[in-house]
């Protein structure tokens, strides 16, 4: 330990185990520290299942719920879009070849107590239960118009300047009403509250969009989710650190980030060691004093030994349940894997209900969620602070992620990323660093 | 369940007439920092041999393939990247291998003290039916030995282990340890265990429209 590095990085969550190969494939000199003696930090996946119960304060699992080491539950729930960000930092690093995925089966929104089918073409659009008949006519032409929208050219704009003017302008357009702005807003551009009504059209366009070339490209739904859990995929980050020279150190205290003059980072104390180093990069957990608390989410685990109702016994699905349809100011987000996707024991599911916290009385706020479930044989409610750094790190080098929100996937996970990845070096990921010929060579 | 991702597929000659079946496993490498892991491993698959290999970088995830009878068998060769250093390997290390060679340096006892336990944590972590192989590499070095080859041989016996001393320097026995493993693995679909073929998919640049679970296989 007693080295110099680049970058010393705290955390093996998702977040700085990208940052960590980022770093690594971009040349620089990397020590990865966990304190715990596993992978993931928040992001892992708990194995074996009596771990989770351990953890939860809660008798242990009895033999119905099969071998303990067939589970791997999250602890935050996320899918990948298809289209979207971190699929693309997975092909470009090379790091998808230590994974497999399984599309998510079925995508649902919540309306009046019941939930549909999210419409995204125009035949189902005209098939859907959720409007009617003048108003799926209505919808498939704002479809037909996000299709065939182009940023670059103004001719599909249709005298609409989407730069300037709002989404609720684009909505008013084509006479959508608040039931179809509703799952439009929040099942098909993925919104969590309703802010983006004022803000410029292009960027719901291009929401919808990714939602779209994400369901085009492997069918189904748009999300996509990794055999054995979401901690494969720090995991997968870490080992494309480690082939460039990262060294990775679990098990691992850290007592202190050793501050110089100037306010600049010097190093990372674990006892009476010190490893100096110019940068570090972590999780608000190892640096209290520079995070500040800006909410809270509510996430319940609940396994059940049964798909979800009403949802043609889907094996993996996302329920979108919109603010206004249960009187709130954020969504709330259900989602089901299952055994299919060797994260829980033949013949079991798992679901997870996420919303930020709103309330006095979190647990009070998901039941709309747990409502939609059916019989649940275990449930584990916890509710986490989301934390922020307080200032951009430039000054100290010290650059830290923000804890993980309550979105249903990882598109803000990326932009987190990116965005301190620039901060910390002065540029953009360079992808063509990534020299393909590393691996994966047929001879 | 146990992912047992043996893909088998059918190749076809230009003439259209079954060349036999292509299995393809998971072959990971363990042992202490430089007894030879990637020397072994770049041998096998480039017929190369560094003397001042560089600590793992290049033989991060290399196939190659051996043929057995009307079989082809594809190896796809995980090296460590280093993670063995401060026993930080991930559990997605040991996932769905279907083999592994466990390495020591013939001229260092405390390496073959180290591969034993390497031993017990693919009893503990890796799927049961995993073919395990223990390689004394540096076998060039005889003259310096340290770990009597009876010793080896007798421990490999109790564990039912595959076992050779190899020289990458050389080559000697380095084809044939991986030959060894091939003729070990089952080669058809039943033999292996669960499910088979990859019960998800790799995703890769240009995919597009919705394809067969497995996708290299079947």
């Amino acid at each position: 330990m007693d080295e110099e590095y680049d970058a010393i990085v705290l955390g093996t969550g998702l977040k700085e185990c990208i940052l960590s190969g980022m770093l690594s494939v971009s040349g620089k000199k990397v020590l990865h520290i966990d304190r715990n003696k596993y992978y993931g930090g928040e992001s892992a996946s708990i194995c074996p299942l009596e771990e989770l119960f351990t953890k939860f304060s809660a008798p242990a699992p009895d033999e119905s719920y099969g071998r303990g080491r067939d589970w791997n539950v999250d602890l935050i729930p996320k899918f990948l879009m298809a289209n979207g960000q971190l699929v693309k930092l997975l092909i470009h690093t090379g790091v998808t070849r230590y994974l497999e995925f399984k599309s998510v089966e079925g995508s649902y929104v919540y309306k009046g107590g019941k939930i549909s089918k999210v419409p995204v073409d125009q035949k189902e659009a005209l098939a859907s239960d959720l409007m009617g008949m003048f108003e799926k006519r209505r919808f498939r032409n704002f479809l037909i118009y996000v299709q065939d929208f182009q940023s670059d050219d103004p001719k599909t704009w249709k005298d609409f300047d989407p730069n300037t003017a709002n989404m609720q302008g684009l909505y008013d357009k084509f006479g959508l009403d608040r039931n179809t702005q509703d799952f439009t807003g929040h099942a098909l551009a993925l919104y969590r509250d309703d802010d983006y009504l004022l803000q410029p059209a292009i960027q719901t366009i291009t929401r919808i969009k990714l939602y779209s070339d994400s369901l085009a490209r492997y069918g189904k739904s748009p999300y996509l989710y990794p055999m054995y859990g979401l901690g494969e995929l720090p995991q997968g980050f870490a080992r494309l650190s480690a082939i460039y020279g990262g060294t990775y150190m679990l098990d691992k205290p850290i007592d202190e980030i050793v501050v110089g003059e100037g306010g600049r980072v010097v190093g990372v104390r674990s006892g009476t060691e010190v490893a100096k180093c110019k940068q570090v990069y972590c999780d608000p957990s190892y640096v209290q004093d520079k995070v500040r608390k800006k909410g809270q989410v509510i996430r319940c685990i609940c396994l059940v030994d049964h798909p979800i109702p009403n949802t043609k016994d889907a094996l993996s699905t996302q329920i979108i349940i919109p603010q206004k349809q249960v009187s709130r100011n954020s969504d709330i987000y259900v989602s089901l894997v299952s055994y299919t996707h060797q994260v829980a024991a033949k013949g079991w599911f798992i679901a997870m209900i996420s919303t930020t916290v709103e309330t006095e009385n979190p647990e009070v706020e998901i039941k709309p969620g747990l409502d939609l479930l059916g019989p649940i044989r275990q449930k584990f409610v916890s509710i986490s602070d989301y934390y922020e750094p307080i200032d951009s790190g430039l000054e100290s080098q010290i650059f830290i992620s923000e804890s993980y929100d309550a979105t249903s996937h990882f598109e803000t996970t990326c932009l987190d990323v990116l965005d301190i990845f620039k901060r910390g070096t002065g540029e953009e990921f360079d992808f063509s660093k990534i020299k393909h010929e590393l691996g994966d060579e047929e001879q | 369940m146990e992912n047992m991702a043996t893909r088998t597929q059918t190749a076809q000659r230009p003439n259209g007439s079954a060349q036999g079946k292509i299995c393809q496993f998971k072959l990971v490498l363990l042992g202490e920092s430089a007894v030879g892991k990637s020397s072994l491993v770049l041998r096998f698959v480039k017929g190369q041999f560094h003397e001042y290999q560089e600590s793992t970088i290049g033989a991060a995830f290399l196939t190659q393939t051996v043929c057995l009878d009307d079989t082809t068998v594809k190896f796809e060769i995980w090296d460590t990247a280093g993670q063995e250093r401060y026993h930080s390997l991930a559990p997605m290390y040991y996932r769905g291998a279907q083999a592994a060679i466990v390495v020591y340096d013939i001229t260092n006892q405390d390496t073959f003290g180290r591969a034993k336990t390497w031993v017990k944590e693919l009893q503990r972590q890796a799927s049961p039916n995993i073919v395990i192989a223990l390689a004394g590499n540096k076998q060039d070095l005889a003259n310096k030995r340290m770990v009597e080859f009876e010793e080896a041989q007798n421990y490999a016996d109790e564990n039912t282990l595959l076992f050779m001393e190899t020289s990458a320097k050389t080559a000697m026995n380095v084809n044939d340890i991986f030959l060894a493993i091939a003729k070990k693995l089952p080669r058809n679909e039943q033999a292996s265990g669960a499910s088979a073929s990859g019960q998800g998919r790799r995703l890769a640049e240009g995919d597009t429209g919705a394809r067969a679970a497995g996708s290299c296989c079947k």
